[in-house]
């Protein structure tokens, strides 16, 4: 058995070093650093290789202040002498300024000519270009369109004609460093915080024990970790996992920031963009949130059922090793500079077009196997709660975090496969070249709307429901009271699970849906507020009548409280549809969503952490951090999504990589004040980002010096607070007789436990039990 | 196990691009991968062996068994498959869902034909369903129909595998056979299942001389792939929709508008170019994801047969054997539903 | 400065009145709980519901109060959909016999009043198309007078060059919408209605200028469409 995990370890690493040895699956150099502006309007999607783009009359470099007289011109595509035009072109020069020698030609701006009515009918044109003062790269880029002269075709005269684009760099006498690519901040900060990452454990390690810090120690633990079933170590895995990707998320965040802080920004280009919010909406949802849901579940379900493990041990550590390699895919996009860039709806016929970069396959690809996981991972917690539940527990003496589980994973595994099949279906529509998504074949984008919103609804309910189960737990703990309405508790959040497959059509509201489905929508939307506000009343009145404690995760949970309120009351505007037509795709929608998402998840993620550290780690974290985390990060927080309401509805769009104010000069889309609630924004979020550090650093001090826990510091009383903290490697519980084994629950109220109800009579009857036992076994 | 799903996923990609084949140089890759997984999976069975085959006592033969209600004594595994199933069939259903709104939404092949409203020259987009080739005739639908026979054999042996293995009082070694047999029977017509479908798609069969009259002179049933019903068909032509060959083998119906436009001189006839991808599509990612949900199967058998060959299955781990089963069912569920509604409707 | 739309802006205030007094309720319920049943550090704490480890603690509920807030947030949500419908009646109207009646014949006109509550209606209205495709918007007046609807192109300081419709104020226009290749969506942003143009499917969007619309407002793309989404603008001028 010993001589078993080496081998493991060694065919890990090889799979690894074969992953990293083997070319990306496009092959394409880094690629220009991609166009400003499109300025004209290029004809479609994908330029033509039979069009060639050329400027004459460049030097090798310049000198300050020369004028030099370019001339663009093309060759190739369907023009010809004799159209009646032959084509266009739009020059960007990122430095010094242009003019014009003649009316073939105009001047948008210092920066930016194009050619005039007058000189459409030519393949060439001159003009003048004066050098910058001072030392700067100069970029330039044409853009030129080949006309076939159909001036009465599809499009305005446009289809048939073929554009290219070709872009030089011109540097002064002295050569100047290139600005920071993006991509290159955003791989330098991921490697940077793997290290950290590795280097953080390594020194918990070594923490553990001095004297034995060495190779032979080092890789049975490893080994351990790599290989474990234990649903605690896989708790812990899937938890370091999310909270990394958390960062990285966040960080991709800052970056979008940064570029939205002013009007008109140029730090990312367009393209640049594209990607970085396609990608920050895919790693927080699938490779932080969830992931993060999951360490919760793991290492606190079967502690709470009064279990030793899940039912299917091993799926469930092939669960968790499914996300780290959709990892990989979904990111090798990123870091060939052509990652996916369709947003994280991924909504046909773009995301299979062949203007999506190839980052897109790999990325529909990493999704299929988190969809696995995912499916995976709902079926070992349904058939966990169903059957591995500790004596004299029944269905409602579950506790509420237990619960919020199981609606969440019963969503999940329902709705997954459809987001799976759409998946496969892009994949393969990428990949072997089928319909599914091929419009000029009759196929039909909705179809991948309704697939995916089937799910998507559903998935964020899941994401969020996780987190109303550890609010219950935290506030009745802390308010030393059971929690009120147990029983509406569990229907309301079953009812908003069964509620949120039939509401999905409302992100489809400006799609063409008939009017009759519309209203339909509309008012199942605005009732899934009542099971909602049903839980937020309850949640009030359990504090009534009880004795607060203030800790620090009753801090998050009574922030949760406002943000997640705030989150649905501005989420209850969208139903209404004649509000709707405005607020669709608005910074509207990002604040409501981050409202949630953030304010209700990830605040929820917040309270269970500091609710059950001590209980995992057997140590207690710091409560003054705590408490200075909590004022940091709340206060930011709601700087940070709280004016996005008002941008939204002034009409700032969603995924613009950039946006204009109205000025005195030009008309632009929002008013002149967007500019500076966009930069309040931009510092807001960095106050967040880095106010969450001190989480962090709370827990690496807890780690090494913190105070050891006891087995109950807040008086919970269910069974995770039965055994030690942390529980012993076999999961087993102190039991009354001062034994170690399986608890029974006893009951406070007069309620025989365990017997089935009429639902599960019925149940029971249409099973075959084995006949031969006749006892429960244990 | 992982590891090896990711790289293959991943170099698939790599080795196709569009539709386009990039060279035999990334293939090997793709074996590497599927390799790692069948690694993956070599060490989870060689856990199982050591519960109980050959005679190996190391661990307590013991299938967990649920406690809470209203699941008290069922195995905790079985649960997990039922619920295992649920999630499956909500894949297929999905997939259905795909079949039907396309199927419902866009025009049928023969509609359009019928209805003159096509050009020589130009491929019109239409629908047109697997079953128009298949159905055609009974030699088209022989692999289908033995198929469809096959997997329902297949479920019954499997369950015989079960009885036998649960039986109380025989004799050991006449449980090994009967297990093993029933077990190796049910193997051998999945990949029978498989390998006729593989006729169907790509290789097509012959006929013996005196069957050849019943199909209109033809040697040979063609398959799917001769026919060109391929998944990238966007100029597919047949000889259903050739005015020429139908006038020439019986005459056209002359219910049609189609008929009256000719007789009218304002239609001119000829070859009717159609562009099926989506129907090709959307039946072969349907059949083929059942298709490769019977290869898992396969893949389990396997281990199962070679398993039961060494007197691995008592009456102690027999429900293992259940467990298979119920997935078994499934897939012949999902023939069932399939087998009509593609390949008959 | 405001881009809301009279019909918006009622439903917004009604919306935000309703929200204040919910919001209102909830967080004075929450800031007075959190501060009336605190506990001291150290102090011994009553146990109200017997909790104990490993102790199924006592229920504690009160029918009365959770049958109060389950109903009345559902006739509130009731409320608000029947405020919300005629409205959404009007933004999603038929076009045969809606709130816009027909399509104008040759030389009539839809002079189109606004009531009280920003609600349009027209006599008629006029057909006009508007394709989308990447990455810019095309306009069609179709066999509409000059004065009735007129395009053109005009540089603007930001985007560079952007088509320009000019439709007549008090006239309401039906916009066929259809998309060349990936989905798109305008959004009039003084009008505060957008809709999706799809591939292969035709869609429609009521565009009714009122006599008090903005004179030059933008129209943005709001469905993500690729790399040049956020520079695909167009500029509506609403003319006399």
């Amino acid at each position: 058995m010993a001589g078993r995990r080496p081998k493991i370890v060694v065919l890990a690493l090889v799979a690894i070093a074969a992953m990293l040895a083997v070319p990306s699956a496009q092959s394409l150099p880094g690629g220009i650093s991609g166009v400003q502006q499109s300025g004209c309007n290029c004809h479609g999607a994908v330029p033509s290789d039979s069009v060639v783009a050329s400027i004459q009359g460049l030097p090798d470099s310049y000198n300050y202040s020369e004028s030099y007289e370019l001339t663009v011109s093309f060759q190739g595509g369907p023009s010809q002498e004799g159209n009646s035009n032959q084509g266009g072109f739009h020059l960007w020069a990122s430095d010094g300024s242009l003019s014009v020698n003649d009316a073939t030609a105009q001047l948008y701006n210092e920066n930016e000519a194009g050619h005039t009515e007058a000189g459409n009918d030519q393949t060439s044109w001159t003009l003048t270009w004066t050098a910058p003062t001072t030392d700067k790269n100069v970029e330039f880029v044409l853009h030129v369109n080949s006309v076939n002269g159909n001036e009465d075709g599809a499009g305005g005269g446009s289809s048939g004609d073929m554009w290219s684009k070709v872009a030089v760099s011109l540097s002064g006498p002295i050569e100047v460093l290139e600005a920071a690519d993006p991509f290159v901040v955003l791989g330098v900060l991921i490697i940077v915080s793997a290290t950290l990452l590795a280097i953080t454990l390594a020194y918990v390690f070594y923490r553990k024990d001095p004297d034995a810090f060495d190779w032979d120690n080092f890789a049975p633990w490893l080994a351990d970790w790599l290989t474990s079933t234990d649903h605690k170590k896989i708790g812990t895995l899937y938890f370091v996992a999310g909270l990394f990707f958390l960062g990285v998320g966040g960080i991709m965040a800052m970056i979008i920031r940064i570029q939205l802080a002013v009007p008109g920004n140029d730090f990312l280009t367009q393209e640049q963009y594209n990607q970085f919010f396609t990608l920050h909406g895919t790693t927080m949802i699938f490779l932080a949130a969830m992931p993060m849901i999951n360490g919760f579940a793991n290492w606190m379900i079967p502690l709470q059922l009064g279990a030793k493990d899940l039912a299917l041990p091993r799926i469930n550590a092939m669960s968790f090793w499914l996300q780290p390699f959709a990892a990989l895919l979904i990111f090798t996009g990123v870091f060939s500079g052509h990652g996916a860039d369709t947003g994280w709806t991924g909504y046909a016929p773009y995301v299979v077009s062949e203007g999506a970069h190839h980052g897109t396959t790999m990325w529909a690809a990493g999704q299929i196997l988190l969809v696995a996981s995912s499916t995976l991972t709902g079926i070992n917690f349904l058939t966990t709660m169903a059957v591995m539940r500790a004596p004299g527990m029944g269905w409602m003496q579950m506790p509420l975090f237990s619960w919020s589980i199981l609606v969440a994973n019963v969503m999940l595994f329902l709705s997954i496969p459809a987001f799976g099949v759409g998946l496969i279906q892009v994949y393969l529509d990428r990949v072997v070249g089928t319909a599914f998504y091929d419009i000029a074949a009759g196929g039909d984008p909705l179809l991948w709307s309704h697939l995916f919103w089937y799910f998507g609804h559903p998935e964020v309910y899941v994401v969020v429901v996780p987190s109303f189960g550890i609010i219950s737990e935290v506030i009745a703990t802390s308010s030393r009271r059971s929690v009120f309405g147990y029983r509406s508790m569990v229907y309301a959040m079953a009812g908003i699970g069964i509620v949120a497959f039939i509401v999905y059509g409302h992100h489809m509201f400006t799609s063409g849906m008939s009017p009759t489905l519309r209203f339909v929508t509309m008012l199942t939307t605005m009732l899934v507020a009542v099971p909602t506000g049903i839980k937020v009343f309850n949640w009030l009145m359990t504090m009534h009548g009880g004795s607060l404690v203030y800790r620090t995760h009753t801090l998050w949970a009574l922030g949760f409280l406002v943000t997640f309120t705030l989150g649905g009351i501005s989420g209850m505007f969208f139903p209404s549809i004649a509000m709707d037509t405005h607020l669709h795709e608005s910074y509207f929608v990002v604040a409501h969503f981050h409202y949630v998402l953030v304010g209700g998840t990830v605040f929820g993620f917040f309270a269970g952490i500091y609710y059950w550290w001590p209980k995992a780690t057997g140590k207690m974290l710091s409560e003054k951090l705590g408490v200075l985390h909590f004022l940091t990060a709340f206060i930011s927080y709601n700087a940070l999504f709280w004016p996005m309401h008002r941008l939204g509805v002034w009409g700032m769009t969603r995924r613009h990589h950039t946006y204009f104010v109205t000025t005195e000069e030009a008309l632009g889309s929002l008013p002149m004040e967007a500019a500076g609630w966009n930069m309040f924004i931009t510092v807001s979020g960095f106050l967040f980002f880095f106010s969450n550090f001190i989480l962090v650093f709370n827990m690496i001090s807890s780690s090494i010096r913190g105070e050891n826990a006891p087995d109950d510091p807040w008086g919970g009383w269910s069974f995770e607070w039965m055994t030690s903290s942390p529980p012993p490697a076999h999961t087993l519980y102190k039991l009354d007789d001062g034994t170690w084994g399986i608890p029974t629950l006893k009951d406070a109220n007069e309620h025989i436990a365990n017997e089935p109800g009429i639902i599960g009579r019925w149940f029971q009857r249409l099973l075959v039990s084995d006949e031969d036992t006749g006892e429960v076994a244990h | 196990m992982s590891g090896g799903f990711a790289l293959f996923l991943f170099t698939l990609a790599a080795a196709f691009e569009w539709g386009e084949f990039m060279g035999w140089v990334n293939v090997p890759l793709i074996f590497v991968s599927l390799g790692i997984v069948g690694v993956g999976l070599l060490v989870w069975w060689r856990q199982d062996w050591s519960y109980g085959v050959d005679g190996k006592e190391s661990m307590h033969l013991w299938e967990p068994k649920s406690t809470g209600t209203p699941f008290q004594n069922i195995d905790i595994r079985k649960v997990a498959l039922w619920v295992f199933l649920m999630s499956e069939m909500m894949v297929f259903t999905s997939l259905f869902s795909t079949y039907m709104r396309y199927r419902l939404g866009i025009p049928n092949c023969k509609t359009v034909f019928n209805s003159g409203d096509w050009v020589e020259g130009t491929a019109v987009n239409c629908f047109e369903p697997a079953s128009h080739l298949i159905a055609s005739s009974w030699f088209h639908l022989a692999p289908g129909a033995i198929n469809t026979f096959a997997l329902i054999i297949s479920s019954f042996t499997i369950v015989q595998a079960l009885r036998y293995a649960k039986m109380k009082d025989i004799d050991e070694n006449v449980r090994r056979k009967k297990v093993t047999r029933y077990l190796g029977t049910t193997w051998f017509l999945a990949v029978l299942f498989l390998t006729l479908k593989m006729i169907e798609w790509f290789l097509g069969f012959p006929l013996p001389e005196f069957m050849h009259e019943f199909n209109h002179g033809d040697s040979t049933i063609k398959s799917l792939y001769a026919e060109g019903y391929l998944i990238n068909a966007d100029h597919y032509q047949h000889h259903y929709y050739d005015t020429h060959y139908l006038e020439s083998h019986g005459g056209m119906d002359q219910d049609t508008a189609l008929y009256a436009m000719m007789q009218e001189g304002t239609h001119p006839g000829g070859h009717m170019m159609a562009n099926i991808q989506v129907s090709a599509t959307t039946f072969y990612v349907t059949t083929g994801t059942h298709g490769a949900h019977v290869f898992g199967g396969i893949v389990g058998l396997t281990y199962m047969t070679l398993k039961a060959a060494r007197g691995g299955y008592t009456p102690d781990n027999a429900v293992s054997i259940e467990y298979f089963g119920l997935y078994w069912h499934f897939v012949d569920l999902v023939w069932v539903l399939v087998f009509p509604f593609f390949y008959l409707y | 400065m405001s881009v809301m739309t009279p019909i918006f802006e009622t439903l917004w205030d009604h919306y935000i009145l309703w929200s204040v007094v919910v919001g209102g309720i909830a967080f004075g319920w929450l800031y007075h709980h959190s501060f009336w049943f605190t506990s001291k550090d150290g102090e011994k704490l009553p146990n109200v519901d017997d909790l104990a480890v490993g102790v199924f603690p006592k229920h504690n509920d009160d029918m009365r109060l959770e049958v109060a807030w389950t109903v009345i947030p559902f006739i509130l949500i009731v409320w608000l959909t029947y405020y919300s419908w005629a409205p959404l009646d009007a933004v999603w109207t038929s076009t045969e016999g809606g709130v816009h009646g027909y399509e104008c014949e040759e030389g009539k006109f839809s002079n189109n009043v606004m009531d009280s509550n920003g609600i349009i209606t027209s006599d008629c209205y006029h057909v006009i198309e508007i394709t989308g495709q990447q990455w810019f918007w095309s306009f069609d007046c179709l066999e509409l007078e000059t004065t009735l609807c007129d395009t053109g192109t005009e540089t603007m300081e930001v985007y560079g060059s952007v088509p320009v419709l000019s439709l007549k104020k008090g006239e309401t226009y039906l916009a066929v919408m259809e998309s060349i290749d990936v989905t798109h969506a305008p959004w009039f942003q003084h009008l505060g209605t957008k809709e999706d143009t799809l591939p292969g499917q035709q869609t429609t969007l009521w565009l009714p200028i009122s006599d008090s619309m903005t004179e030059e407002s933008m129209v943005l793309c709001a469905e993500y469409c690729g790399d040049a989404h956020s520079i695909m603008a167009a500029k509506l001028v609403a003319h006399n």
